[in-house]
C-alpha cells in the first residue's frame, strides 16, 4: 500500500484542530474545484485534497490514520502491528492483504465497518445503504437517437461475506433509452455498490454528453439544422429533398421564404419510448453563388432592372 | 462465458415520482436539507397540500447537486447551500437559454 501524505496535501500541521484543516479544505477547494478552477490538472488536485479532507474531517478515520505512523509520500508501507485490530477486526479473520488496496478504499471501508452511518453498524448488523456510483457516459448523435446499450468495467471497493474491503471488478451493462440529450442525467436503480447487512444497494448515476452532430443541433427533444436555399427557391418556392435522422423527405418551401425562417417538420426530432418527440426545425439560409458565369450575371441584371423590391425601403 | 445482465437507465425528469423518504435515501441529504431546499425554492413538491410529500424525479438531480455543493466545499450551513443552488440553477437556465439560441440561428 502507497502512503499519502494528507495533511501535506491540505497543507497543514499535523497537530492542526479540525476548524484549521475544515479551512485549508475550503481554500483550496475553491482553488481546484472543477466546476470553479480553469487551471491544468485541476481536477485531479481537487481529487487529492477531498480525499485527504474525507480522512481528516473525520476524528475516528483520522486517528486511524495517525496511527499508520509517518511515511514518505508514495512510500511502500504497512499498517504497524494491531492496527487492523483497533480499526478493522475482520481484517485479520480474512487474511486482508494490504498490497492491493489504495489508502483512499481502506479509509473509506472503514465508514462502513466503524464510523460511517451508524458506527459500529456493521456489528450491531444495521442495514447500511450501497455506495452510489457516478459515471460519464459520451454517446454519438445515432446513439441518443435511437437509444443504445453500453458497457462499464468498473472497479469499485466493497466489503465482501467477512468484512474485508476488496477491489471488485465490475461489468455493468446499461440499456439507454432513446431521446437522451446532452447533459441528461440518468439512474440504474440498484448498480451502485452493495448494501450491508441488508441495506438496499446503491444506484449507478449516468452523465449523458452527446457528441454535436454536423447537421443537427438539439434543443431538448427539438432538433435544428440549417437548409440552404438558392435566391430563386426562396422567391418562388419549391420542393426540396431535406435530410432527416430518420431518412430523408421532401420538404415545400413556401414562396417567399426570408433567410432565417423556420420550417418545421412535425415530429422529426428526438423521440422518447413514452411517444412524446421534438420536432426538426430547418432554418432557411439564403445562399449565392459565388461564381457567376455571364448568363446568370445577365438574368440578374434584367431582374434588377424589373423589379421594385427595395429591401432597404425602411430605411429611407 | 458469463453472462452480464442488461439494466435499463431511467430518466431522472418530470415523468418520474419520487417520495420524499426516497429523496432522501438517493441524495444523502438530511429530511431537514430537503425541507429547506423545499423553503428555498429550489425542488418543489408535487402538491404542497398533500399530507406526504412527492416530487418529481427531476429534484433527484438537483437535490444531489445540493449534496455535492455541501460535501465538496464544506459548507456547513443548509441554508447557504440552498441559496447557492438557485444561483446555480438561474446559471444553468441562463446557460440552457444561450444554447437554445445557438441552436436556432
Amino acid at each position: 500500500m502507497k502512503y499519502k501524505d494528507y495533511y501535506a496535501t491540505l497543507g497543514v500541521a499535523r497537530d492542526a484542530n479540525a476548524d484549521q484543516i475544515k479551512a485549508a479544505y475550503r481554500k483550496l477547494a475553491r482553488k481546484y474545484h472543477p466546476d470553479v478552477s480553469k487551471e491544468a490538472g485541476a481536477e485531479e488536485k481537487f481529487k487529492e485534497v477531498s480525499e485527504a479532507y474525507e480522512t481528516l474531517k473525520d476524528p475516528e478515520k483520522r486517528a486511524a490514520y495517525d496511527q499508520l505512523g509517518r511515511h514518505a509520500q508514495g512510500e511502500e508501507m504497512r499498517p504497524p502491528p494491531g492496527w487492523e485490530q483497533n480499526f478493522g477486526p475482520s481484517f485479520g479473520e480474512s487474511g486482508f492483504s494490504f498490497e492491493d488496496v489504495d489508502l483512499a478504499d481502506l479509509f473509506a471501508g472503514l465508514a462502513g465497518r466503524r464510523g460511517g452511518p451508524g458506527a459500529g453498524a456493521r456489528r450491531a448488523n444495521i442495514p447500511i445503504p450501497g455506495q452510489d456510483y457516478e459515471a460519464a457516459v459520451r454517446l454519438s448523435f445515432d446513439q441518443a437517437y435511437k437509444g443504445t446499450e453500453v458497457e462499464f468495467d468498473m472497479s469499485v471497493p466493497e466489503l465482501d461475506e467477512q468484512g474485508a474491503l476488496r477491489r471488485v471488478p465490475h461489468k455493468i451493462r446499461v440499456r439507454v433509452p432513446k431521446g437522451v440529450t446532452n447533459g441528461q442525467k440518468l439512474r440504474v436503480p440498484g448498480k451502485g455498490g452493495k448494501g450491508i447487512n441488508g441495506g438496499p444497494d446503491g444506484n449507478l448515476y449516468l452523465d449523458i454528453e452527446v457528441e454535436a452532430h454536423p447537421l443537427y443541433r438539439a434543443e431538448g427533444l427539438d432538433l435544428y439544422m440549417d437548409l440552404p436555399l438558392a435566391p430563386w427557391e426562396a422567391v418562388l418556392g419549391a420542393s426540396v429533398d431535406v435530410p432527416t435522422p430518420a431518412g430523408r423527405v421532401a420538404l415545400k418551401i413556401p414562396e417567399g421564404t426570408q433567410a432565417g425562417q423556420k420550417l418545421r417538420l412535425a415530429g422529426r426530432g428526438l423521440s422518447r419510448a413514452d411517444g412524446t418527440s421534438g420536432h426538426l426545425y430547418a432554418v432557411a439560409k439564403i445562399v449565392v453563388p459565388s461564381v457567376v458565369d455571364d448568363r446568370t450575371k445577365k438574368l440578374y441584371g434584367e431582374l434588377e432592372d424589373a423589379s421594385a423590391f427595395n429591401p432597404r425601403a425602411h430605411m429611407v | 462465458m458469463t453472462t452480464i445482465e442488461t439494466s435499463t437507465a431511467l430518466f431522472l425528469d418530470d415523468d418520474g415520482t419520487v417520495s420524499a423518504t426516497q429523496l432522501v435515501a438517493q441524495t444523502g441529504l438530511t429530511p431537514h436539507e430537503v425541507e429547506l431546499l423545499v423553503e428555498c425554492g429550489a425542488i418543489a413538491p408535487r402538491d404542497f397540500a398533500a399530507s406526504t410529500w412527492t416530487f418529481s424525479a427531476r429534484c433527484v438531480v438537483t437535490a444531489r447537486s445540493a449534496r455535492r455543493l455541501r460535501d465538496e466545499f464544506a459548507l456547513d450551513d443548509a441554508h447557504a447551500v440552498a441559496i447557492l443552488l438557485r444561483f446555480l440553477q438561474r446559471i444553468e437556465e441562463l446557460e440552457r437559454e444561450v444554447r437554445g439560441l445557438q441552436a436556432r440561428i
